[in-house]
Protein backbone atom coordinates (compact mmCIF):
# COMPACT_ATOMS: atom_id res chain seq x y z
CA UNK A 1 0.00 0.00 0.00
CA UNK A 2 2.90 2.41 0.88
CA UNK A 3 4.43 2.00 -2.45
CA UNK A 4 0.72 3.18 -4.17
CA UNK A 5 0.64 7.11 -4.80
CA UNK A 6 -2.51 8.59 -3.72
CA UNK A 7 -3.25 9.31 -7.76
CA UNK A 8 -3.24 5.62 -8.58
CA UNK A 9 -5.57 5.06 -5.62
CA UNK A 10 -7.72 7.46 -6.54
CA UNK A 11 -8.30 5.68 -10.13
CA UNK A 12 -8.50 2.88 -8.79
CA UNK A 13 -11.82 4.08 -7.00
CA UNK A 14 -12.87 5.69 -9.85
CA UNK A 15 -12.44 3.26 -11.85
CA UNK A 16 -14.31 0.78 -9.93
CA UNK A 17 -17.06 3.09 -8.91
CA UNK A 18 -17.88 4.90 -12.39
CA UNK A 19 -16.28 3.74 -14.86
CA UNK A 20 -19.22 48.10 5.72
CA UNK A 21 -19.29 51.89 6.61
CA UNK A 22 -19.29 53.88 9.43
CA UNK A 23 -16.68 55.09 12.06
CA UNK A 24 -13.83 52.99 10.73
CA UNK A 25 -10.32 54.03 10.79
CA UNK A 26 -8.83 51.61 8.64
CA UNK A 27 -11.26 52.25 5.50
CA UNK A 28 -10.08 50.12 2.52
CA UNK A 29 -10.26 46.19 1.74
CA UNK A 30 -11.03 43.92 -0.45
CA UNK A 31 -12.85 40.41 0.07
CA UNK A 32 -13.95 37.79 -2.27
CA UNK A 33 -12.71 34.77 -3.93
CA UNK A 34 -8.95 34.50 -4.02
CA UNK A 35 -8.96 34.29 -8.35
CA UNK A 36 -10.68 37.76 -8.07
CA UNK A 37 -8.13 39.27 -6.57
CA UNK A 38 -5.39 41.06 -8.19
CA UNK A 39 -2.07 38.99 -7.74
CA UNK A 40 0.91 40.34 -6.68
CA UNK A 41 4.23 41.12 -9.24
CA UNK A 42 7.93 41.92 -8.28
CA UNK A 43 8.17 45.62 -7.50
CA UNK A 44 4.36 46.31 -6.70
CA UNK A 45 3.57 47.27 -3.03
CA UNK A 46 3.44 44.25 -1.07
CA UNK A 47 0.09 43.71 0.25
CA UNK A 48 -1.46 41.81 2.81
CA UNK A 49 -3.67 38.98 2.77
CA UNK A 50 -5.43 36.05 4.53
CA UNK A 51 -5.03 32.32 4.95
CA UNK A 52 -7.15 31.69 2.15
CA UNK A 53 -6.37 34.74 0.02
CA UNK A 54 -9.90 35.59 -0.40
CA UNK A 55 -9.51 39.37 2.58
CA UNK A 56 -6.88 41.55 1.21
CA UNK A 57 -5.73 45.20 2.02
CA UNK A 58 -2.75 47.46 1.34
CA UNK A 59 -1.67 48.31 4.62
CA UNK A 60 0.76 51.31 4.42
CA UNK A 61 3.36 50.00 7.49
CA UNK A 62 4.16 46.45 9.16
CA UNK A 63 4.67 47.09 12.63
CA UNK A 64 6.63 44.10 14.79
CA UNK A 65 7.35 45.06 18.65
CA UNK A 66 10.14 43.13 19.91
CA UNK A 67 8.41 43.66 23.53
CA UNK A 68 5.86 44.84 25.29
CA UNK A 69 7.17 48.71 25.54
CA UNK A 70 6.94 49.13 22.14
CA UNK A 71 3.71 47.66 21.77
CA UNK A 72 2.69 50.22 24.08
CA UNK A 73 4.54 53.04 22.27
CA UNK A 74 3.46 52.43 18.92
CA UNK A 75 -0.08 52.83 20.30
CA UNK A 76 0.82 55.69 22.03
CA UNK A 77 2.20 57.14 18.88
CA UNK A 78 -1.97 57.13 17.18
CA UNK A 79 -3.24 56.59 14.10
CA UNK A 80 -5.24 53.59 12.68
CA UNK A 81 -4.05 50.00 12.99
CA UNK A 82 -4.78 46.91 14.15
CA UNK A 83 -3.75 43.72 15.32
CA UNK A 84 -3.02 41.09 12.91
CA UNK A 85 -2.37 37.35 14.71
CA UNK A 86 -1.54 34.74 11.71
CA UNK A 87 -3.83 35.91 9.38
CA UNK A 88 -6.08 32.53 9.49
CA UNK A 89 -9.46 34.47 10.43
CA UNK A 90 -11.63 34.14 6.74
CA UNK A 91 -13.39 37.27 7.93
CA UNK A 92 -12.30 40.74 7.41
CA UNK A 93 -11.02 41.62 11.25
CA UNK A 94 -7.60 42.33 9.58
CA UNK A 95 -7.43 44.56 7.38
CA UNK A 96 -6.35 48.26 7.57
CA UNK A 97 -4.88 50.72 5.55
CA UNK A 98 -2.42 52.69 7.85
CA UNK A 99 -0.86 50.38 10.02
CA UNK A 100 -0.65 46.34 11.05
CA UNK A 101 0.72 45.20 14.22
CA UNK A 102 2.09 41.91 14.63
CA UNK A 103 3.31 39.95 17.57
CA UNK A 104 5.42 37.79 15.74
CA UNK A 105 8.40 38.68 17.75
CA UNK A 106 6.83 37.74 21.22
CA UNK A 107 6.58 34.05 21.15
CA UNK A 108 6.93 31.20 23.69
CA UNK A 109 5.70 30.83 27.14
CA UNK A 110 6.99 33.02 29.96
CA UNK A 111 6.96 31.49 33.16
CA UNK A 112 4.42 28.75 34.84
CA UNK A 113 2.59 27.37 37.97
CA UNK A 114 3.86 24.02 38.20
CA UNK A 115 1.06 22.94 40.88
CA UNK A 116 -1.78 25.11 39.42
CA UNK A 117 -0.82 24.11 35.85
CA UNK A 118 -1.02 27.78 34.35
CA UNK A 119 1.34 28.72 32.06
CA UNK A 120 1.91 32.92 31.11
CA UNK A 121 2.52 32.74 27.55
CA UNK A 122 3.39 35.38 24.76
CA UNK A 123 0.04 36.05 22.64
CA UNK A 124 2.22 35.80 19.16
CA UNK A 125 2.77 32.20 20.12
CA UNK A 126 1.54 29.97 17.04
CA UNK A 127 -0.61 27.57 18.54
CA UNK A 128 1.26 24.68 16.66
CA UNK A 129 4.40 25.97 18.83
CA UNK A 130 2.47 25.89 22.07
CA UNK A 131 1.00 22.39 22.48
CA UNK A 132 5.03 20.94 22.28
CA UNK A 133 6.10 23.82 24.49
CA UNK A 134 3.27 23.30 26.84
CA UNK A 135 4.30 19.41 27.24
CA UNK A 136 7.57 20.14 27.74
CA UNK A 137 6.38 21.71 31.46
CA UNK A 138 4.40 19.12 31.50
CA UNK A 139 1.10 20.69 30.90
CA UNK A 140 -1.69 20.48 27.70
CA UNK A 141 -4.27 22.54 26.89
CA UNK A 142 -7.43 20.72 27.96
CA UNK A 143 -8.85 21.31 24.54
CA UNK A 144 -7.49 22.97 21.60
CA UNK A 145 -9.10 23.37 17.48
CA UNK A 146 -8.29 20.87 14.72
CA UNK A 147 -6.71 23.70 13.05
CA UNK A 148 -3.13 25.28 14.59
CA UNK A 149 -1.73 27.77 12.61
CA UNK A 150 -3.19 30.65 14.67
CA UNK A 151 -1.57 32.93 16.76
CA UNK A 152 -2.84 32.38 20.47
CA UNK A 153 -3.86 35.84 20.35
CA UNK A 154 -5.49 35.69 17.16
CA UNK A 155 -7.66 32.39 18.25
CA UNK A 156 -8.84 33.89 21.69
CA UNK A 157 -10.19 37.05 20.09
CA UNK A 158 -12.24 34.74 17.55
CA UNK A 159 -13.25 32.07 20.29
CA UNK A 160 -12.00 29.75 18.19
CA UNK A 161 -12.59 26.32 19.77
CA UNK A 162 -12.57 22.69 19.65
CA UNK A 163 -15.51 19.98 20.09
CA UNK A 164 -16.48 18.10 23.54
CA UNK A 165 -19.84 18.79 25.31
CA UNK A 166 -17.66 19.29 28.57
CA UNK A 167 -14.53 21.55 27.32
CA UNK A 168 -14.55 25.10 26.43
CA UNK A 169 -13.46 27.31 23.72
CA UNK A 170 -9.82 28.47 24.09
CA UNK A 171 -10.92 31.75 25.83
CA UNK A 172 -12.97 30.16 28.46
CA UNK A 173 -9.07 28.86 29.78
CA UNK A 174 -7.90 32.20 30.30
CA UNK A 175 -7.54 33.63 33.64
CA UNK A 176 -5.70 36.63 32.83
CA UNK A 177 -4.18 38.64 30.17
CA UNK A 178 -2.17 41.84 29.51
CA UNK A 179 -4.22 44.24 27.18
CA UNK A 180 -1.83 47.25 25.95
CA UNK A 181 -4.95 49.91 25.24
CA UNK A 182 -5.39 52.35 22.37
CA UNK A 183 -3.73 54.55 24.72
CA UNK A 184 -0.86 52.36 25.33
CA UNK A 185 -1.36 51.82 29.07
CA UNK A 186 -0.60 48.25 29.93
CA UNK A 187 -3.24 46.77 31.83
CA UNK A 188 -3.59 43.83 34.05
CA UNK A 189 -6.41 41.98 33.45
CA UNK A 190 -8.33 39.26 35.56
CA UNK A 191 -11.51 38.14 37.62
CA UNK A 192 -10.52 40.66 40.03
CA UNK A 193 -8.47 43.26 38.38
CA UNK A 194 -9.95 45.42 35.70
CA UNK A 195 -12.90 42.70 35.76
CA UNK A 196 -14.71 44.95 32.86
CA UNK A 197 -12.19 44.53 30.63
CA UNK A 198 -11.08 41.17 31.47
CA UNK A 199 -14.38 39.52 30.20
CA UNK A 200 -14.49 41.63 27.12
CA UNK A 201 -10.91 41.02 26.18
CA UNK A 202 -10.75 37.47 26.39
CA UNK A 203 -12.80 37.55 23.04
CA UNK A 204 -12.23 41.21 22.05
CA UNK A 205 -12.20 40.77 17.82
CA UNK A 206 -9.08 42.80 18.04
CA UNK A 207 -11.04 45.68 18.78
CA UNK A 208 -9.56 47.04 22.30
CA UNK A 209 -5.99 46.77 22.06
CA UNK A 210 -3.52 44.49 21.85
CA UNK A 211 -3.40 41.72 24.11
CA UNK A 212 0.09 40.69 24.49
CA UNK A 213 0.24 38.13 27.16
CA UNK A 214 -2.47 35.15 28.40
CA UNK A 215 -2.30 33.07 31.75
CA UNK A 216 -3.61 29.80 30.45
CA UNK A 217 -5.52 27.48 33.03
CA UNK A 218 -4.22 24.06 31.59
CA UNK A 219 -4.32 20.32 32.79
CA UNK A 220 -1.60 17.79 32.98
CA UNK A 221 -0.19 16.61 29.62
CA UNK A 222 -2.19 13.46 28.43
CA UNK A 223 -2.18 11.16 25.71
CA UNK A 224 -5.33 10.74 23.42
CA UNK A 225 -7.09 7.98 21.12
CA UNK A 226 -8.83 9.47 17.85
CA UNK A 227 -11.43 6.77 16.15
CA UNK A 228 -12.74 7.45 13.51
CA UNK A 229 -15.86 5.47 11.75
CA UNK A 230 -18.23 6.24 8.71
CA UNK A 231 -22.04 5.47 9.86
CA UNK A 232 -25.34 6.16 8.32
CA UNK A 233 -25.69 10.03 9.10
CA UNK A 234 -29.24 9.27 10.57
CA UNK A 235 -27.78 6.69 13.18
CA UNK A 236 -25.39 9.64 14.61
CA UNK A 237 -28.20 11.53 14.83
CA UNK A 238 -30.32 9.23 16.59
CA UNK A 239 -27.48 8.59 19.55
CA UNK A 240 -25.91 11.94 19.17
CA UNK A 241 -26.68 13.09 22.99
CA UNK A 242 -24.92 9.32 24.44
CA UNK A 243 -21.89 9.91 22.09
CA UNK A 244 -21.78 13.40 23.00
CA UNK A 245 -21.77 12.44 26.55
CA UNK A 246 -19.37 9.45 26.08
CA UNK A 247 -16.10 11.06 25.00
CA UNK A 248 -14.59 13.70 26.49
CA UNK A 249 -14.33 15.02 22.27
CA UNK A 250 -16.88 13.84 20.01
CA UNK A 251 -17.28 15.48 16.54
CA UNK A 252 -18.75 14.35 13.23
CA UNK A 253 -18.95 15.07 9.49
CA UNK A 254 -21.71 15.26 7.49
CA UNK A 255 -21.48 14.87 3.64
CA UNK A 256 -23.80 16.88 0.92
CA UNK A 257 -25.42 14.98 -1.53
CA UNK A 258 -24.43 11.69 1.15
CA UNK A 259 -26.15 9.64 3.64
CA UNK A 260 -23.16 8.87 5.32
CA UNK A 261 -21.42 10.47 8.40
CA UNK A 262 -18.21 10.70 9.57
CA UNK A 263 -18.21 10.11 13.56
CA UNK A 264 -15.21 10.76 15.25
CA UNK A 265 -14.63 9.92 18.73
CA UNK A 266 -11.71 10.90 21.21
CA UNK A 267 -10.70 9.25 24.47
CA UNK A 268 -8.04 9.43 26.94
CA UNK A 269 -5.50 6.79 25.25
CA UNK A 270 -5.55 3.92 27.07
CA UNK A 271 -2.95 1.92 25.62
CA UNK A 272 -4.66 1.25 22.60
CA UNK A 273 -2.33 0.47 20.62
CA UNK A 274 -3.52 2.77 18.08
CA UNK A 275 -0.62 4.24 15.39
CA UNK A 276 1.10 7.13 16.46
CA UNK A 277 -0.51 10.30 15.51
CA UNK A 278 3.18 11.76 14.79
CA UNK A 279 3.41 8.93 12.17
CA UNK A 280 1.03 8.81 10.36
CA UNK A 281 0.60 9.47 6.43
CA UNK A 282 -0.56 13.37 5.13
CA UNK A 283 -1.66 13.90 1.64
CA UNK A 284 -2.25 17.73 1.18
CA UNK A 285 -4.52 16.80 -2.31
CA UNK A 286 -6.68 14.24 -0.70
CA UNK A 287 -9.90 16.43 -0.02
CA UNK A 288 -8.74 17.70 -3.65
CA UNK A 289 -9.47 13.85 -4.36
CA UNK A 290 -12.38 13.88 -2.80
CA UNK A 291 -13.92 16.63 -5.02
CA UNK A 292 -12.63 14.91 -7.99
CA UNK A 293 -14.50 11.72 -7.18
CA UNK A 294 -17.99 14.16 -6.63
CA UNK A 295 -17.62 15.57 -9.97
CA UNK A 296 -17.21 12.26 -11.40
CA UNK A 297 -19.96 10.18 -9.84
CA UNK A 298 -22.45 13.54 -9.56
CA UNK A 299 -23.56 13.66 -14.17
CA UNK A 300 -23.68 9.65 -13.61
CA UNK A 301 -27.00 7.58 -13.47
CA UNK A 302 -27.10 6.46 -10.25
CA UNK A 303 -24.03 8.17 -9.38
CA UNK A 304 -25.75 10.04 -6.02
CA UNK A 305 -25.72 6.35 -4.84
CA UNK A 306 -22.25 5.15 -5.96
CA UNK A 307 -21.09 8.16 -4.11
CA UNK A 308 -22.61 7.46 -1.24
CA UNK A 309 -21.57 3.30 -1.02
CA UNK A 310 -17.88 4.89 -1.88
CA UNK A 311 -18.24 6.68 1.27
CA UNK A 312 -20.34 4.57 3.25
CA UNK A 313 -17.71 1.38 2.83
CA UNK A 314 -14.93 2.96 4.06
CA UNK A 315 -12.78 1.54 7.12
CA UNK A 316 -12.75 2.73 10.54
CA UNK A 317 -8.89 3.45 11.61
CA UNK A 318 -7.51 4.80 14.93
CA UNK A 319 -4.83 6.97 15.58
CA UNK A 320 -2.98 8.15 18.82
CA UNK A 321 -0.44 10.50 20.48
CA UNK A 322 0.14 13.54 22.72
CA UNK A 323 -3.25 15.69 22.71
CA UNK A 324 -1.84 18.50 20.39
CA UNK A 325 -0.64 15.74 18.19
CA UNK A 326 -4.17 13.92 17.93
CA UNK A 327 -6.12 17.15 18.38
CA UNK A 328 -4.85 19.27 15.29
CA UNK A 329 -4.68 18.43 11.82
CA UNK A 330 -3.15 20.46 8.74
CA UNK A 331 -5.26 22.05 6.16
CA UNK A 332 -2.60 22.47 3.30
CA UNK A 333 -5.91 22.32 0.72
CA UNK A 334 -7.30 25.45 1.40
CA UNK A 335 -10.73 27.15 1.69
CA UNK A 336 -13.21 29.45 3.15
CA UNK A 337 -15.60 28.90 5.75
CA UNK A 338 -18.68 29.83 7.61
CA UNK A 339 -19.59 28.72 11.04
CA UNK A 340 -22.49 29.46 13.43
CA UNK A 341 -23.28 28.10 16.70
CA UNK A 342 -26.55 27.18 17.67
CA UNK A 343 -28.15 26.37 20.99
CA UNK A 344 -27.21 23.09 21.76
CA UNK A 345 -30.64 21.50 21.68
CA UNK A 346 -31.40 22.55 18.16
CA UNK A 347 -28.14 21.96 16.38
CA UNK A 348 -29.25 18.56 14.75
CA UNK A 349 -32.47 19.96 13.53
CA UNK A 350 -30.45 23.01 11.74
CA UNK A 351 -27.91 20.64 10.52
CA UNK A 352 -31.22 18.51 8.76
CA UNK A 353 -32.25 21.91 7.40
CA UNK A 354 -29.01 22.89 5.72
CA UNK A 355 -28.90 18.80 4.18
CA UNK A 356 -31.89 19.06 2.57
CA UNK A 357 -31.23 23.17 1.21
CA UNK A 358 -28.19 21.64 -0.29
CA UNK A 359 -30.08 18.70 -2.18
CA UNK A 360 -33.41 21.13 -2.79
CA UNK A 361 -31.30 23.58 -4.41
CA UNK A 362 -28.58 20.91 -6.05
CA UNK A 363 -25.65 23.24 -4.88
CA UNK A 364 -22.56 21.51 -6.22
CA UNK A 365 -20.89 21.34 -2.75
CA UNK A 366 -18.97 18.51 -1.52
CA UNK A 367 -16.64 20.14 1.16
CA UNK A 368 -17.85 17.96 4.44
CA UNK A 369 -19.98 19.72 6.93
CA UNK A 370 -18.46 19.77 10.33
CA UNK A 371 -20.66 19.58 13.67
CA UNK A 372 -18.66 20.10 17.06
CA UNK A 373 -20.23 20.40 20.64
CA UNK A 374 -18.76 23.11 23.03
CA UNK A 375 -19.58 23.82 26.58
CA UNK A 376 -21.04 26.88 27.66
CA UNK A 377 -18.91 30.01 29.15
CA UNK A 378 -19.29 33.54 30.51
CA UNK A 379 -16.59 35.38 27.92
CA UNK A 380 -18.80 38.05 27.13
CA UNK A 381 -18.67 37.94 23.15
CA UNK A 382 -17.61 33.91 22.97
CA UNK A 383 -19.73 32.32 20.57
CA UNK A 384 -20.79 30.18 24.07
CA UNK A 385 -21.75 32.71 26.57
CA UNK A 386 -24.11 31.30 28.49
CA UNK A 387 -25.44 28.37 26.65
CA UNK A 388 -23.98 25.58 25.65
CA UNK A 389 -23.36 25.43 21.65
CA UNK A 390 -23.84 23.18 18.48
CA UNK A 391 -21.44 24.45 15.63
CA UNK A 392 -21.69 23.40 12.10
CA UNK A 393 -19.17 24.89 9.91
CA UNK A 394 -19.15 24.94 6.19
CA UNK A 395 -16.69 25.31 3.73
CA UNK A 396 -15.81 26.08 -0.02
CA UNK A 397 -12.67 25.64 -1.56
CA UNK A 398 -10.37 28.36 -2.16
CA UNK A 399 -10.74 28.42 -5.79
CA UNK A 400 -14.15 28.45 -6.13
CA UNK A 401 -16.63 30.94 -5.47
CA UNK A 402 -18.11 30.59 -1.54
CA UNK A 403 -20.94 33.27 -1.87
CA UNK A 404 -23.66 31.21 -3.55
CA UNK A 405 -23.51 28.66 -1.20
CA UNK A 406 -23.12 30.50 1.78
CA UNK A 407 -25.36 32.75 1.17
CA UNK A 408 -28.10 30.37 0.26
CA UNK A 409 -26.99 28.90 3.38
CA UNK A 410 -26.47 31.27 6.39
CA UNK A 411 -31.04 31.91 6.30
CA UNK A 412 -30.94 28.60 8.06
CA UNK A 413 -28.13 29.22 10.97
CA UNK A 414 -30.16 32.90 11.39
CA UNK A 415 -33.69 30.87 11.83
CA UNK A 416 -32.04 28.73 14.67
CA UNK A 417 -30.78 32.08 16.89
CA UNK A 418 -27.27 30.85 15.60
CA UNK A 419 -24.20 33.22 16.29
CA UNK A 420 -21.22 33.67 13.82
CA UNK A 421 -17.45 32.82 14.72
CA UNK A 422 -15.65 35.94 14.66
CA UNK A 423 -13.26 34.57 12.25
CA UNK A 424 -15.33 32.71 9.57
CA UNK A 425 -17.36 34.74 7.09
CA UNK A 426 -20.82 35.67 7.97
CA UNK A 427 -23.31 39.01 7.05
CA UNK A 428 -24.55 39.84 10.77
CA UNK A 429 -24.63 43.53 11.38
CA UNK A 430 -24.48 44.90 14.99
CA UNK A 431 -28.23 45.24 15.12
CA UNK A 432 -29.03 41.55 14.60
CA UNK A 433 -25.80 40.52 16.52
CA UNK A 434 -27.10 42.76 19.91
CA UNK A 435 -29.65 40.26 20.10
CA UNK A 436 -27.59 37.41 20.61
CA UNK A 437 -25.47 38.36 23.09
CA UNK A 438 -26.66 38.95 26.20
CA UNK A 439 -23.35 41.13 27.02
CA UNK A 440 -22.99 43.23 23.99
CA UNK A 441 -23.86 46.08 25.23
CA UNK A 442 -21.18 45.74 28.28
CA UNK A 443 -18.69 44.91 25.51
CA UNK A 444 -19.98 48.28 23.62
CA UNK A 445 -19.19 50.18 26.77
CA UNK A 446 -15.93 48.92 27.53
CA UNK A 447 -14.90 49.39 23.62
CA UNK A 448 -16.11 52.86 23.93
CA UNK A 449 -14.37 53.44 26.86
CA UNK A 450 -10.94 52.57 25.48
CA UNK A 451 -11.12 53.50 22.05
CA UNK A 452 -13.27 56.28 21.57
CA UNK A 453 -12.23 57.14 18.28
CA UNK A 454 -12.22 54.22 16.75
CA UNK A 455 -8.58 53.92 15.92
CA UNK A 456 -9.06 49.86 16.06
CA UNK A 457 -11.88 49.91 13.57
CA UNK A 458 -11.59 48.94 10.13
CA UNK A 459 -14.86 48.86 7.53
CA UNK A 460 -15.75 45.10 8.96
CA UNK A 461 -15.54 45.57 12.20
CA UNK A 462 -17.45 49.25 12.06
CA UNK A 463 -20.42 47.02 10.27
CA UNK A 464 -20.02 44.51 13.23
CA UNK A 465 -20.58 46.49 15.93
CA UNK A 466 -22.20 49.49 14.79
CA UNK A 467 -19.95 52.18 14.92
CA UNK B 1 -7.63 -6.80 -5.45
CA UNK B 2 -9.94 -3.70 -7.02
CA UNK B 3 -12.10 -3.89 -4.01
CA UNK B 4 -9.06 -3.33 -1.66
CA UNK B 5 -8.19 -0.58 -3.93
CA UNK B 6 -11.47 0.65 -3.84
CA UNK B 7 -11.21 0.28 0.14
CA UNK B 8 -7.80 1.92 0.54
CA UNK B 9 -8.25 4.82 -2.27
CA UNK B 10 -11.17 6.37 -0.63
CA UNK B 11 -9.80 5.53 2.76
CA UNK B 12 -6.98 7.86 1.96
CA UNK B 13 -8.77 10.63 0.17
CA UNK B 14 -11.44 11.34 3.43
CA UNK B 15 -9.37 10.09 6.52
CA UNK B 16 -6.45 11.46 5.00
CA UNK B 17 -8.12 14.90 4.94
CA UNK B 18 -10.64 14.66 7.94
CA UNK B 19 -8.92 12.73 10.80
CA UNK B 20 -5.94 10.72 9.40
CA UNK B 21 -3.78 14.19 8.59
CA UNK B 22 -1.39 13.25 11.27
CA UNK B 23 1.18 15.22 12.49
CA UNK B 24 4.17 14.20 10.93
CA UNK B 25 7.32 15.02 12.87
CA UNK B 26 8.39 18.25 12.63
CA UNK B 27 11.91 18.67 11.87
CA UNK B 28 13.77 21.40 13.10
CA UNK B 29 16.57 21.65 10.86
CA UNK B 30 19.69 24.14 11.58
CA UNK B 31 18.99 27.50 10.89
CA UNK B 32 21.02 28.96 8.22
CA UNK B 33 23.82 31.24 8.65
CA UNK B 34 22.62 33.55 6.00
CA UNK B 35 19.39 34.42 8.32
CA UNK B 36 19.09 37.45 10.77
CA UNK B 37 18.10 36.41 13.91
CA UNK B 38 14.43 37.60 13.56
CA UNK B 39 14.04 35.99 10.19
CA UNK B 40 15.09 33.03 11.90
CA UNK B 41 12.51 33.66 14.05
CA UNK B 42 10.50 33.99 11.36
CA UNK B 43 11.62 30.79 9.33
CA UNK B 44 10.62 28.89 12.98
CA UNK B 45 6.91 30.06 13.71
CA UNK B 46 6.14 30.37 9.92
CA UNK B 47 8.21 28.35 7.37
CA UNK B 48 8.85 25.75 9.37
CA UNK B 49 4.99 24.89 9.69
CA UNK B 50 5.45 23.23 6.73
CA UNK B 51 8.63 22.94 4.95
CA UNK B 52 10.11 21.95 7.83
CA UNK B 53 7.83 18.93 8.06
CA UNK B 54 7.31 15.65 6.12
CA UNK B 55 3.98 15.14 4.54
CA UNK B 56 2.40 18.17 4.56
CA UNK B 57 3.15 18.26 0.30
CA UNK B 58 5.49 21.20 0.73
CA UNK B 59 9.28 20.70 -0.74
CA UNK B 60 11.25 21.20 2.21
CA UNK B 61 14.00 23.18 3.37
CA UNK B 62 17.03 22.27 2.21
CA UNK B 63 16.21 19.23 -0.20
CA UNK B 64 17.98 19.68 -3.32
CA UNK B 65 16.38 17.23 -5.20
CA UNK B 66 12.59 19.35 -4.27
CA UNK B 67 13.59 22.16 -5.03
CA UNK B 68 15.41 21.90 -8.39
CA UNK B 69 12.44 22.21 -10.89
CA UNK B 70 11.01 24.76 -8.60
CA UNK B 71 14.02 26.94 -8.60
CA UNK B 72 13.94 26.24 -12.22
CA UNK B 73 11.45 28.53 -12.27
CA UNK B 74 12.92 31.59 -11.28
CA UNK B 75 13.05 33.02 -8.38
CA UNK B 76 10.67 35.60 -9.45
CA UNK B 77 7.97 33.01 -9.43
CA UNK B 78 8.50 31.38 -6.59
CA UNK B 79 8.66 34.59 -4.67
CA UNK B 80 5.26 35.33 -6.19
CA UNK B 81 3.88 32.36 -5.25
CA UNK B 82 4.98 33.06 -2.10
CA UNK B 83 3.13 36.45 -1.60
CA UNK B 84 0.16 35.55 -3.39
CA UNK B 85 -0.55 31.80 -2.16
CA UNK B 86 0.03 28.55 -4.63
CA UNK B 87 -1.76 25.77 -3.69
CA UNK B 88 -1.22 25.04 -0.11
CA UNK B 89 1.08 27.71 0.36
CA UNK B 90 -0.77 30.36 2.39
CA UNK B 91 0.22 33.90 1.07
CA UNK B 92 2.81 35.42 2.54
CA UNK B 93 3.95 32.12 3.34
CA UNK B 94 2.02 32.70 6.39
CA UNK B 95 4.06 35.54 7.88
CA UNK B 96 2.09 38.73 7.40
CA UNK B 97 4.64 40.78 9.03
CA UNK B 98 7.49 40.06 6.60
CA UNK B 99 8.39 42.58 4.41
CA UNK B 100 8.92 42.08 0.88
CA UNK B 101 13.44 41.78 1.38
CA UNK B 102 12.18 39.44 4.30
CA UNK B 103 10.61 37.33 1.90
CA UNK B 104 13.27 37.36 -0.13
CA UNK B 105 15.79 36.41 2.01
CA UNK B 106 13.70 33.38 3.07
CA UNK B 107 12.78 32.35 0.04
CA UNK B 108 15.38 31.89 -0.52
CA UNK B 109 17.22 29.92 1.97
CA UNK B 110 13.83 27.70 1.89
CA UNK B 111 14.69 27.15 -1.84
CA UNK B 112 18.77 26.52 -1.20
CA UNK B 113 19.40 29.57 -3.11
CA UNK B 114 22.69 31.33 -2.71
CA UNK B 115 22.50 34.54 -0.90
CA UNK B 116 21.83 37.13 -3.27
CA UNK B 117 20.33 34.84 -6.01
CA UNK B 118 17.54 36.88 -5.48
Amino acid sequence: MKGLTRRELLRAALAAGAGAAGLAACERSSTGPAAALPEWTPGAPLPWRNWSGAVRCLPKARLVPGDEAEVAALLRAGGALRPAGAGHSFSALVPCDESLVFLDRLQGVIGQDAAAKTAEVWAGTRLWQLGPALAALGQALPNQPDIDYQTLGGALATSTHGTGAGLGSLSSYVTGLALVTPAGEVLECDAQRNAEVFHAARTSLGALGVVTRVRLSNREAFRLVERSRFVPLESVLADLARERDAHPHFEFYAFPHADVALAIATDPDDGSGAPPASAGEDDPEAILLLRTLFRWTRPLPGGSWLYDTFLGMQPATARAGQSHEVLAHPRTVRFNEMEYTMPAEAGPECLRAVLAEIRARDLPVCFPIECRFVRADDVWLSMFSGRPGFSISIHQFADEDYRPYFAAIEPIFWRYEGRPHWGKLHSLDAARLAGLYPHWSDFQRVRRSLDPSGRLLNAHLAQTLGV
Amino acid sequence: MTGTLERRGLRYVLLIFLVGCTRAERAEPAVAAQLSPARALTYQSACAECHARAGTGAPAAGDAAAWTARRAQGFGVLLAHTVNGYRGMPPLGACGACSEADLRALVAYVAGLEEGAQ
